[in-house]
């Protein structure tokens, strides 16, 4: 055996099927692509953005005067922060007209605990050039101003402190005579006296009193201020009616006593302007100034794009999406799977980057995440004036658009290569099953076109003959050469006929001349070259006619007539016969013992037993005897003709019922092989088969014939004919 | 007068020989290659006796259709085929256009002497006592075999066996309830190729001419392995 035959290649289903696998290359390259697109989106997003920031910071380039407005050195001052105010304030010491995201915005100055006398709360907008104030003060005693007194100091007031536009100090005293409109004076140096006698009308302002103390709202031209902005509030607290002194003084102002302010920052109004027109939907656009102090903003990046929600199996297939794309990805990139997003604390940390780049002077543009869900891209770029940068103009936008566009795409393409995976899948495993159908059934055919003994059953085939593919050919062209070795077949059958037939007439005139010569020349006639001569001229008659006989055989045994036949009896009598016929070897005879019937054509297996007989007497060991049994299992009976001597070889067995296969070796001419060919055609005529076995003890060979019995129940009037009737000889 | 024999043989080294053979034996010979000839020839005069191939040239049943045209002439013209053709069918077609024998090749020329002897005689008897019983006539039971005339019946009635069949049985018959060898019914054939089958296909086409007249027929029995047993 072919040791390499157990080693088979895969099935064609097995090879299509692992051609299908290279399909996974299609959602490999989408996935790549949709990573490459989601960068080029976000960074194209990055620079539209920084290219936005870029356009905004040359409308300010060069523009100092827009932010010289503060002092550039901040370090001294502690700042107080002006809201910009919306909607306009009326003075009613009532803080819910100011918007609802100041109302604790209060800044909370004096004692550490809040709640102790003398503390305050303070809130500062800016609203049309002026400056509006919103102060808690706590204080348990509140003692109104006596206007009976000079004094102003003698009483709870609020002291403002500022530079005025001319440079000079300012100072400025809010008296609360009782609950109501308030009376603002000018003081002098020492804050005991006003500095005239008629209150100040630039300062306009309402308190009311309140059971922890007051509420104080006033407001006052911005212009008072001058450019540097220089300004300071404080409280100052009297307690006892009787003596008047002054308790406590709570301010704004640093603690030390060194003559300083606080500084009041503001929006640059006229920055605003100028943004304003330029902000755009999901973006918002701050400027800032070099001591990274928010001068402007306008629009509002935190849109939170709100997804219509999808069906819920996709929801579902959403959440297993998000927990393999790492694995996805890592199989597709072979990166690891980093989502991009920062932590929301750390997003305070990159602003603050992306701006002091900015301020170095180099644009820049950065990923933050404000949110589990919304991620904006900041872009910065900074504003220059006289090589030196003034400022910068900062970008932010929202990209979660982008990103939920990315990963519903995403989901769509692995979606869909895996329901198109498995159509392909399944379109291949039928195209490979109805190939491998096909082709097995070409096989089947073909292969039964030819039997075992190599003779064509049949000089065509049927299936796929008409298919158009390639199949179709394979089939057409097996076909074709089957018509052509049926025709060539044809021929070689029919050429012992065709040979007897033209060898006839030669060996006629052979043997006609020979008689004539014998005739003509008595002297000859006994000469011994005559006598081999004719006997060459029968030896050539008879293995051309043996030749011929065998290769009509099996038309001949078409013209049989079948009777039905005791076979026991036909034994009987057939060995009975063999022992006058061969009285040199002795035949034993062993039947069942009942009557055996079979539907056989009695001469042909007449025929059968000859040829058997004659091969066991050619090969049996002298003095031993030929034994023929007759067996009946089931369905079947058996012919067996066993002889002692010598074994069959071992390749004999196989082709030992074949047309010319002699194995009785070269010394044998007379025989051709036809014998036990003439045997297997005619048990195979009668529906049986024939085999030949070495004895199991190794002394001989037996030949079985195995032919189908019929149920007899009745006695047929033709068996008559073949009782033996060996006594009358 | 020495008898007339035609012989209708397309081989010349053949025609030749039976030629020489046959004048040896003391008859006239008219010897044809092709059935144009033949058919002119018989034109002219009737031979006592016809050996006729089957193949003459390029006709494949030539001798058929010769035999047909003779027989017509002159039903009662002993005719042999001669021929290379022995399968079952050409020898029954043959046998059925009114042949007296089927010969194959290769022939022993003294056996196809002897035929030809044998049917002229047959012939003459025939003619000369149509229907009277011969005293050549032996009868075994329903059987009556006439050696001379190579005339069988069963029963009255006349069966029609070609030379060989009738050589056959009355080898078969001579020791009634005896079984007669394969190798004796051979000799009997006179014929130089016989095997058993051929024995066996004679025997079964007597069996079936008995059973045309009497479909009981039962005296041939087989001896499986051995021959023939005539029994009644």
């Amino acid at each position: 055996m072919n040791p390499f035959r157990a080693i088979k290649g895969p099935r064609l289903g097995t090879k299509l099927m692992l051609l299908g696998l290279t399909l996974l290359i299609v959602p490999w390259f989408s996935y790549r692509q949709l990573v490459e697109m989601e960068r080029l989106l976000i960074q194209g997003q990055s620079h539209a953005q920084l290219l936005t920031a870029e356009g905004i910071s040359t409308l300010f380039n060069g523009r100092e005067d827009l932010f010289n407005d503060l002092p550039v050195n901040i370090e001294d001052f502690e700042n107080l922060y002006a809201h910009p105010l919306q909607n306009p304030v009326r003075m009613d010491g009532k803080l819910d007209d100011w918007g609802e995201e100041l109302a604790d915005q209060l800044l909370h100055f004096g004692s550490e605990e809040t709640g102790a006398d003398g503390d305050f709360e303070l809130l500062l907008g800016e609203r049309g050039g002026l400056l509006h104030v919103f102060m808690r003060i706590t204080d348990a005693n509140p003692i109104y101003r006596n206007p009976d007194y000079l004094r102003l100091d003698n009483a709870d007031h609020v002291r403002l402190n500022f530079i005025k536009a001319d440079g000079e100090d300012g100072r400025i005293n809010i008296t609360l005579p009782q609950p109501g409109v308030i009376t603002a004076y000018e003081m002098d140096t020492n804050w005991r006296f006003a500095e005239t006698g008629n209150p100040t009308n630039e300062v306009q302002g309402f308190f009311e009193t309140t059971p922890e103390g007051y509420h104080l709202e006033f407001r006052l031209p911005l212009s008072r201020l001058g450019s540097s902005r220089y300004f300071g509030v404080s409280f100052v607290d009297v307690d006892d009616p009787e003596t008047r002194e002054v308790v406590a003084i709570t301010q704004t102002l640093p603690t030390a006593g060194k003559e300083s302010f606080n500084l009041v920052v503001l929006r640059s109004p006229e920055l605003l302007n100028i943004i304003q027109g330029l902000g755009y939907s999901g973006a918002r656009i701050l400027v800032i100034d070099s001591e990274k102090r928010v001068r402007a903003e306008t629009g509002s990046s935190l849109t939170v794009v709100t997804e219509s929600a999808p069906p819920s199996a996709f929801r579902a297939f959403r959440l297993i999406f998000q927990e393999i794309r790492p694995f996805i990805h890592w199989i597709t990139t072979f990166e690891e799977w980093q989502p991009i997003r920062s932590p929301p604390e750390a997003s305070e940390e990159i602003a603050d980057a992306a701006i002091t780049a900015s301020l170095a002077g180099n644009p820049i543009s950065l990923r933050r995440s404000i949110s589990e869900f919304n991620e904006i891209i900041i872009a910065a770029h900074p504003i220059v004036s006289r090589d030196a940068v003034i400022g910068t103009v900062v970008v932010e936008q929202n990209i979660d658009e982008i990103l939920s566009f990315q990963r519903s795409a995403l989901e769509e393409v692995i979606l869909l290569s895996i329901l198109s995976l498995f159509a392909v899948f399944i379109a291949l495993l039928a195209f490979a099953g109805r190939l491998a159908w096909r082709i097995r059934n070409l096989r089947r055919e073909a292969s039964a076109a030819i039997d075992q003994y190599g003779r064509l059953r049949t000089s065509f085939l049927q299936s796929e003959i008409t298919a158009g593919d390639e199949i179709g050919d394979l089939a057409r062209s097996v076909s074709n050469m089957l018509s052509k070795l049926h025709q060539h077949n044809t021929f070689l059958e029919n050429m012992p006929r065709t040979l007897r037939h033209e060898i006839n007439n030669p060996l006629n005139t052979l043997s006609t001349s020979l008689q004539n010569l014998a005739e003509e020349n008595p002297e000859v006639r006994d000469s011994k070259y005559l006598a081999s001569a004719q006997r060459g001229v029968a030896r050539i008659g008879s293995i051309v006619q043996n030749l011929a006989d065998a290769a009509n055989l099996e038309e001949s045994l078409q013209a049989e007539e079948l009777e039905i036949v005791d076979i026991d009896q036909f034994l009987n009598s057939y060995v009975a016969n063999c022992r006058l016929t061969h009285p040199e070897c002795e035949f034993v005879y062993r039947g069942p013992g009942h009557k055996v019937h079979a539907e056989v054509a009695d001469y042909r297996i007449e025929q059968l037993l000859d040829k058997i007989v004659d091969n066991a007497i050619d090969f049996h060991r002298a003095n031993s005897s030929i034994r023929i049994q007759l067996d009946t299992h089931h369905d079947d009976l058996q012919i067996t003709v066993a002889n002692r001597g010598p074994m069959l070889p071992a390749k004999a067995e196989s082709s030992l019922f074949d047309s010319m296969v002699s194995h009785r070796g070269p010394q044998n001419r007379l025989h051709f092989g036809l014998g036990l060919y003439v045997v297997r055609i005619i048990a195979e005529y009668h529906g049986g088969f024939v085999r030949a076995i070495n004895l199991a003890d190794g002394s001989g060979v037996a030949i079985m014939v195995q032919l189908p019995v019929v149920e007899q129940q009745f006695e047929p009037a033709v068996a008559e004919r073949i009782i033996p009737d060996v006594a009358a000889r | 007068m020495a008898k007339t024999i035609a012989i209708v043989e397309d081989d010349p080294d053949q025609r030749a020989n039976y030629t020489d053979a046959i004048t040896l034996k003391g008859y006239k010979v008219v010897a044809y290659s092709n059935r144009e000839e033949a058919l002119a020839g018989f034109e002219q005069s009737l031979p006592d006796l016809v050996i006729l191939d089957i193949i003459l040239g390029e006709e494949v049943d030539a001798g058929f259709q010769l035999c047909r045209d003779l027989l017509a002439r002159a039903p009662s013209l002993p005719v042999i085929f001669l021929t290379e053709r022995i399968n079952e069918i050409d020898k029954i077609s043959g046998l059925r256009l009114g042949a007296w024998d089927y010969l194959p090749k290769p022939i022993s020329l003294d056996y196809l002497a002897e035929r030809i002897s044998s049917l002229l005689r047959i012939n003459e008897v025939r003619a000369e006592n149509a229907e009277t019983e011969s005293p050549t006539a032996k009868r075994i039971g329903a059987l009556m075999l006439d050696q001379d005339a190579l005339l069988a019946s069963w029963q009255n009635e006349r069966i029609d066996l070609s030379g060989t069949e009738f050589r056959m049985l009355a080898k078969l018959v001579r020791m009634p309830g005896h079984a007669v060898s394969y190798e004796t019914l051979m000799n009997a054939t006179m014929q130089s190729l016989v095997t058993n089958n051929t024995i066996n296909t004679h025997m079964r086409n007597i069996r079936k001419k008995f059973e045309k007249v009497d479909p009981d027929f039962a005296a041939i029995k087989s001896e499986y392995g051995f021959g023939y047993r005539w029994s009644n």
